[in-house]
């Protein structure tokens, strides 16, 4: 199936999604004619309608397709950065994760550090050095400068 | 009198000064990084406006706009690469005169055609935004229905080639504006019992997961190693050059103007558009494509143009016309501010420091561009991997000052992955945007009204600016769907006869 097809199958599931979400608001007494539900539920056949118009497109588009060996090294060449690209959005998951108990500083080390070595920096005492300069620079500009309370963790009462 | 008064209290009671350079340094710079957009740099800096006073906060993202407009044009000259989408008509001429070996004087053209851009459309945003947001005060609920809906329909032009992929991410970002507590009722939607949810989504959460996420996420891994030349230093015109290229300057300003109005026009059709105009009117059009001093005049004039034009129907209506000012539209709600000549009365320093601080950027953009260029030049070269770090590290740093939130974190952290896919299979982002952002005045506005009717539908035909509203919007949904199906027909035409 082609990224249309794929898009609709997708809208179509946040569509349920959506419509079970609905189901769940309370009814209330100062409700009016629309309600609260009334804009949630037109969106959902919206969404919907439009998830049916893409998977049309993609199952029709899908029958005058490409040839295989083309679309393969298509899906190929697509199919490695996607793993890139969550890989890389498990870092900041798991700077959300280790903050409060880590602290800032710690964090956001460890934070520039991973992202640097899984982004191709050579394995040298440059990423220690930039981690931990990154990590002070950040933590005077936010905790210091703009006096942003951020979690201390590990290191409480010594900064 | 007063307004002179006023402008000196500005700028030495202030620090609007200092919030002014920093913000063009930061734009400029920004706006260098190819792949790092004007509305990314505004993004990656709207978190930090929070903590700020509010006139200072806005003049800082209006300030970084403009540099991140004249910083894009650096590697478009330099390397050939755009650093944001409206400096990509300045690659044709301004590489060519690199591979001559006046990179310097592209360079200086471009900041003096920038200058005189962005001056001419202050200018304009001076005189034209408040005589417009006038005639929202005669505005009730079913006129602001009305300009959500018109506001909404900017998104036909908006859809990068699919209006059904446009539509649905308008639809998703009305979902996400759905989520908090009910504006009549009161309830709560969509919160699942997490209290940080009840205000709802922050749009800057939003922008931020779009945009800068989604850029870096797809970058990853990328081994796009173009490098700068160190050596370069920047020439500026002399003033005969400058006689030269004043017609030129002077389409892109028209045209910036006009672009800047029209809702969806933005920089980079403005920047074509006058590329193509200059060639017609020029007395040299052989030379355009192989080196043009005009080639690069005429579009950087129109894209910092647009940079101040932009502005106008958002802080008159709250339409952003673009993803820029739809971040500083952000910035304006984070800070409770509404756009339209309420945001005059009743915050006139906001205005005066946006307009003085834009003024401010304008002409320190001379000293600071020539200044700042080892610089851009040096950040632009720094090994990718470092730099991934930093921003990654500053972007969720910089979500966290929202509201000491790790539900924020989370929120952004979903959205970039949602954005990466969005991208992946073509759905554009702003009408997501403008969904997030306009759907909750659509909402409540459609409902008061009826609740003040009595569930009368008539309510929003017996109201003459509503009517005037919702017809211009038809019109341009209508004309937006004409240009796409008659662009697609030729395009199919071309296909069949090459």
């Amino acid at each position: 199936m082609n990224k249309d097809g794929l898009s609709g199958l997708v809208l179509l599931a946040l569509a349920a999604i959506y419509y079970w979400a609905t189901g769940l608001i309370p009814d209330s007494t100062l409700e009016d004619e629309v309600g609260a539900t009334g804009l949630p539920r037109a969106l959902t056949f919206a969404l919907a309608g439009l998830g049916v118009i893409l998977l049309v497109r993609g199952v029709l588009a899908g029958r005058q397709a490409a040839p295989k060996a083309a679309r393969a090294a298509d899906d190929e060449e697509q199919d490695a950065t996607l793993p890139r690209a969550i890989g890389f959005l498990l870092f900041g998951l798991a700077y959300v994760l280790i903050l409060p108990y880590a602290g800032y500083l710690i964090s956001v080390g460890l934070l520039i550090a991973a992202v640097a070595l899984y982004e191709g920096a050579p394995r040298r005492w440059t990423v220690p050095v930039a981690a931990v300069g990154g990590a002070v620079l950040y933590w005077a500009i936010f905790v210091k400068l703009l006096g942003v309370n951020q979690p201390a963790g590990l290191l409480e009462g010594l900064i | 009198m007063a307004t002179f008064w006023d402008i000196i209290h500005l700028l030495t009671g202030t620090p609007l000064l200092f919030v002014a350079i920093i913000g063009l340094t930061w734009g400029i710079l920004g706006g260098a990084l190819p792949g790092i957009s004007a509305s990314i740099t505004m993004a990656l800096v709207l978190p930090f406006t929070y903590t700020m006073d509010p006139a200072m906060a806005i003049a800082l993202l209006a300030c970084v706009y403009i540099g991140a407009e004249y910083g894009g044009s650096i590697p478009a000259i330099l390397i050939r690469t755009p650093g944001t989408n409206s400096s990509a008509a300045t690659v044709i001429d301004g590489y060519e005169l690199n591979r001559q070996g006046r990179a310097g004087e592209a360079l200086g053209i471009s900041l003096m055609s920038g200058v005189i851009g962005s001056l001419f459309g202050l200018a304009m945003l001076v005189l034209l935004t408040e005589p417009l947001s006038w005639l929202a005060l005669a505005f009730t609920p079913p006129s602001y229905f009305g300009l959500g809906i018109l506001g909404l329909s900017v998104i036909a032009s908006m859809t990068g080639g699919s209006l059904v992929k446009g539509l649905s991410s308008a639809v998703i970002g009305l979902m996400i504006a759905t989520v908090g507590t009910d504006p009549i009722s009161g309830v709560n939607r969509y919160t699942f019992d997490i209290p940080d949810l009840l205000n709802g989504v922050e749009p800057v959460l939003v922008m931020v997961g779009l945009f800068a996420l989604t850029e870096l996420m797809s970058q990853s891994g990328s081994s796009n190693v173009t490098q700068l030349k160190e050596a370069v230093r920047i020439r500026l015109p002399s003033l005969a050059m400058m006689n030269k290229l004043k017609r030129s300057q002077f389409i892109g300003c028209v045209l910036g103007l006009f672009e800047g109005l029209t809702p969806g026009g933005g920089g980079s059709i403005a920047a074509f558009m006058s590329y193509n105009e200059a060639r017609r009117w020029s007395s040299t059009p052989e030379k355009f494509g192989k080196g043009s001093e005009e080639g690069v005049a005429a579009p950087e004039a129109a894209n910092n143009t647009v940079a101040s034009t932009a502005l106008i129907p958002m802080l008159s209506f709250g339409i952003p016309s673009s993803n820029s000012t739809a971040v500083l539209l952000g910035g304006l709600l984070m800070h409770g501010l509404l756009p339209g000549p309420r945001l005059f009365e009743q915050n006139p320093q906001v205005i005066d420091s946006l307009y003085v601080g834009s003024f401010i950027a304008i002409i320190a953009q001379i000293a600071v561009g020539v200044v700042i260029l080892p610089a851009a030049i040096w950040l632009v070269n720094r090994p990718r991997p470092y730099r991934a770090g930093f921003i990654f590290a500053l972007i969720l740093s910089g979500i966290y000052t929202l509201n000491n939130s790790q539900i924020d974190l989370g929120i952004a952290l979903f959205l970039g992955l949602v954005g990466y896919l969005m991208r992946r299979a073509g759905f554009p982002f702003l009408p997501m945007i403008l969904g997030v952002v306009l759907g909750h005045m659509v909402e409540s506005s459609y409902r008061r009204s009826l609740v003040l009717s009595g569930d009368d539908m008539m309510i929003f035909l017996q109201d003459p600016i509503c009517v005037g509203l919702l017809l211009t919007a038809a019109g341009f949904v209508i004309f937006s769907l004409t240009r796409e199906l008659r662009d697609a027909r030729k395009a199919k035409l071309e296909e069949a006869h090459p």
